[in-house]
């Protein structure tokens, strides 16, 4: 936050303006989710209590109606909905999110255990992941023959067609079972870390190309490309400095998008590699309707997914200087993409849109 | 374009090296983790135990992995049934089975260096049943320990556990993992403290770490030297270390035996058993004790309070063909309302075997006609009822087909754990669909005893009632092996339950693996393995 000086300077007070509405969204965002979710936790049929002490207690679980009306007090699920919705969200305000009813552990700090081993596959996968897209992205582009071009391009859709269980046993037949390189499961090695982040980049990074390659289409056919490329710029230089710089932009927003699946969709893989994890704890929580987890873990999802979309808000004034605040002056974002074709080659084209046509940036 | 094609070859030839430098990166490194010199036994297990304190949880996986690091008052031969001592020298009870009285052995210390005492073992009992009180955990235990009234310690190494009323099941239970015994300091931690951090015990393995969903491991105690006389040596265990990995895809345990990952794989696919098999890998299989999976009927239902039904019902489902398709290969269809692995056990065969037309015609008789649409009615009365589970969706469907053909018509409410025991708890089922899983024969008294508190099924039955309730307090063998046919006999006869299959245990291990052996609540001990 940029603290207001002594002094209160127009560019502070401006950034203030710029950026209190997105907090004031993501604030609400994490309200809602917490709203919906609580709702809807209630409206499930059946007993959580019961359902939570029958995963551990199994075929001994009690069904003696004292004890269970006493374990809903303790659980915090008796009274009326109001106070309890209250209570728990007074609970979430301080970051008490509530115990486990199944283990009787601390939601918070069951959460807080995963969330190393979560960020792990994640990050890697997002790295792994994007990587591969703007190389693939980037062969397509010099790909001297139009057959290979297509081939390429037609590739990353593979990665959300095929579901991420496949993919990982399949990986885990190939590198584990077959060469030996990887371990199937769990989290004994450090090196387990890389098949189930291999595993998710393929999703990951279709997503990614799909928007990427969109770009670097609408860029390829603007003016200024042809610009540049009739001033003879290399291929490699129109691509760095003109092509990726264009195709940024809405490449940040899916990245943001991504960084909230990724949140959330690591259960499959997790379950596949035998890993704890963000997604292993909801699989685990649903079954046994343990609800004070499942809310923990909708809310802290949620709180990522908006902070991303909080930062990549934050992140377009860097990357497009036609977003930045001067003063209070925002110049309209939306250029013709003729405009761009003005722009000289060799400095920044940052006088074209990042795609002619699509929705401008908020 | 301007771009020569021997330009773009170059860069195209570029980037694809440095993909696959990508791709190589992301896949170079050292091989899976070997096998120690002197032995880490890796085992993988299909589900995370979620509480590693035995006492507490009634998960089969935690439960076998609680038992590596405690030991029990007593032990149970797998084979006859008879209690043998474990850290218990000696042992009695009354007549009337409502007080035990156990010498320990002197020689008995915890991991943590503390001695067995009569006051560990006071303390443990009294830490369960405080545990068990208001039914969130500890369940199982706390059924071996109905009636608790306390523990009297005579000595340092002689004490007498009592009860309200006759138990029989307590001295089965002491050789439970449930009741296996923990040191002072572990019952002094709260119950999720003990789940999550582990017991000390007096095992022959002592916790290491255990990671949620993925791992739990120990390490070999030194100086061990009260193995039971059930077990096949004496003094420390012979595998340095144990790592339980837990791994949820059965096709990644499989693999992973055959990669040489694990040497022991949990929970063996029944439909994968013939072909590990057939490649050479050790088969270890062995039927849960207790209830069969069975189909629990409700007798408050007018339909199947209809003793035709139940008839029908009786001698209606075709086991063999339930066995064959969805069962172990190497198992057996159930005979009675006990598993055959368990002590008690007696045959009904000829009470359940497979004969439509005799259920056709018991149907007919009773004035079950077909109806139209080949469900039979009465009195406009519809041969309908409604089967609640929450596991083997498959086996329910088949039952259904089944049963179709006799002109039943089951209906299926697939559903959770909490739908199922809120079934249980408002009385609400047509049919239950379960095992229940004990050591011994009183799982008919926890299943069919109207005044357990437990109890699942809806029987009106004094004969039954007053049958099971007097085989808890008969302390003769003979006298109480009568008392459990009897039972066994008007369950089947009567129709109060229906064993559908018996549930088999299977794990499988490397050829070179040896050792391994189920004790007799189908569990296992890991303590005299070798990697070979």
């Amino acid at each position: 936050m940029p603290g207001a000086g002594t002094s209160p300077s127009r560019t502070a007070l401006a950034a203030v303006r710029a950026v209190a509405p997105r907090i004031l969204q993501f604030v609400f965002v994490v309200w809602a989710t917490y709203t919906v979710t609580f709702l809807l936790i209630r409206i499930l049929p059946g007993d959580p209590v019961l359902a939570a002490l029958a995963v551990q207690s199994g075929d001994a679980t009690t069904v003696d109606p004292e004890q269970l009306a006493a374990l809903r007090e303790e659980a915090g699920l008796a009274g009326s909905v109001l106070s309890q919705y209250l209570a728990q969200l007074g609970g979430l305000l301080t970051g008490d999110l509530g115990t486990s009813l199944a283990t009787g552990r601390p939601v918070t700090q069951m959460i807080s255990d995963v969330v190393p081993g979560s960020l792990a596959v994640a990050g890697l996968a997002l790295v792994v992941g994007v990587t591969m897209s703007l190389l693939v992205g980037f062969l397509a582009y010099v790909s001297p023959w139009r057959w290979l071009r297509d081939l390429l391009v037609q590739l990353p859709p593979l990665g959300v067609a095929v579901p991420a269980f496949v993919t990982g046993l399949v990986l885990i037949s190939v590198f584990s079972f077959t060469l030996g390189w990887f371990p199937a499961s769990g989290a004994r090695s450090p090196l387990s870390v890389v098949l189930p982040a291999v595993t998710l980049a393929f999703p990951v990074g279709a997503i990614f190309f799909q928007v990427f390659s969109a770009a670097i289409r609408e860029a390829e056919g603007s003016a200024y490309v042809f610009t540049a490329d009739v001033k003879g710029l290399s291929r490699l230089a129109i691509f760095g400095r003109h092509i990726l710089r264009n195709a940024m932009l809405p490449s940040v927003t899916s990245i943001g998008l991504l960084v909230g699946f990724l949140a959330g969709g690591t259960a499959v893989v997790e379950t596949v590699f035998s890993r704890d994890g963000i997604g292993r704890i909801v699989v685990a929580a649903v079954q046994a309707r343990d609800v004070n987890v499942i809310q923990g873990v909708i809310i802290v999802v949620a709180v990522v997914y908006a902070l991303a979309a909080l930062l990549v808000d934050l992140s377009y004034p860097l990357l497009d200087p036609r977003l930045r605040t001067r003063g209070r002056v925002r110049p309209a974002p939306v250029v013709a993409g003729g405009l761009g074709a003005v722009a000289a080659p060799g400095e920044a084209p940052s006088g074209s849109a990042p795609s002619a046509g699509e929705e401008a940036p908020r | 374009m301007n771009t020569s094609p021997k330009r773009r070859i170059a860069l195209a030839a570029g980037s694809a090296v440095a993909l696959t430098a990508l791709l190589a990166g992301c896949s170079a490194g050292g091989g899976s983790e070997g096998e120690g010199s002197g032995g880490t036994l890796v085992f993988a297990v299909e589900t995370d135990p979620s509480c590693i304190d035995p006492q507490q949880p009634t998960v089969t996986q935690a439960l076998y992995i609680g038992r590596q690091v405690v030991d029990s008052l007593v032990d149970q031969d797998p084979e006859t049934g008879e209690i043998v001592p474990w850290l218990a020298s000696e042992f009695s009870s009354n007549d009337d089975m409502t007080a035990f009285e156990f010498t320990l052995r002197d020689d008995v210390t915890f991991s943590d260096g503390s001695e067995l005492t009569s006051e560990v073992v006071q303390a443990n009992f009294d830490a369960i049943v405080e545990m068990a009180a208001d039914g969130s955990t500890a369940s199982l235990a706390g059924q071996y320990l109905s009636g608790y009234a306390g523990t009297e310690i005579v000595d340092d190494q002689t004490f007498r556990v009592a009860f309200d009323a006759p138990n029989a099941a307590f001295l089965q239970g002491a050789s439970t993992m449930s009741l296996g015994l923990v040191s002072q300091a572990t019952t002094e931690e709260t119950p999720e403290a003990r789940c999550q951090d582990g017991v000390i015990g007096t095992g022959p393995f002592v916790y290491d770490a255990y990671a949620p969903n993925s791992e739990v491991s120990m390490d070999r105690r030194d100086g061990y030297d009260w193995a039971s006389g059930l077990r096949g040596h004496e003094g420390d265990a012979y595998l340095d270390r144990i790592e339980f990995a837990v791994v949820t895809e059965a096709s990644v345990r499989v693999g992973g035996l055959q990669s040489g990952e694990f040497d022991i794989v949990g929970e063996l696919p029944y439909a994968d058993e013939p072909r590990i098999a057939d490649e050479g890998y050790s088969i270890y299989a062995k039927a849960n004790p207790g209830i069969p999976t069975s189909l629990i009927p409700n007798l408050e239902n007018p339909v199947l309070a209809d003793p035709a039904v139940r008839e029908a019902l009786r001698v209606g489902i075709d086991r063999e063909d339930i066995n064959a398709t969805l069962g172990y290969a190497g198992g057996e269809a159930p005979t009675s309302a006990l598993s055959s692995g368990t002590s008690g056990y007696t045959s009904q065969a000829g009470l359940m075997a497979y004969d439509p037309d005799a259920a056709i015609a018991a149907l007919e008789d009773a004035g079950w006609a077909e109806g139209a649409d080949g469900i039979r009615e009465k009195d406009g009365q519809r041969l309908t009822f409604t089967a609640t589970g929450f596991y083997e969706q498959e086996m329910m469907e088949l039952i259904q087909l089944q049963l179709k053909d006799l002109g039943i018509d089951m209906q299926i409410d697939f559903t959770d754990a909490g739908g199922f025991f809120g079934a249980i708890a408002d009385r609400s089922y047509d049919v239950l669909f379960a095992a229940l899983t004990r050591t011994g024969p009183d799982a008919l008294g926890v299943m069919f005893e109207q005044a357990a508190p437990s109890h699942w099924a809806v029987v009106d039955d004094a004969e039954l009632e007053a049958i099971l309730s007097e085989q808890a307090a008969t302390s003769d063998e003979d006298a109480r092996q009568e008392l459990l046919d009897e039972a066994q006999r008007i369950i089947i006869e009567d129709g109060y339950l229906f064993p559908v299959l018996e549930v088999y245990q299977v794990h499988a291990s490397q050829p070179e693996v040896t050792g391994f052996a189920f004790d007799s609540a189908s569990r296992f001990h890991l303590y005299d393995v070798e990697l070979g």
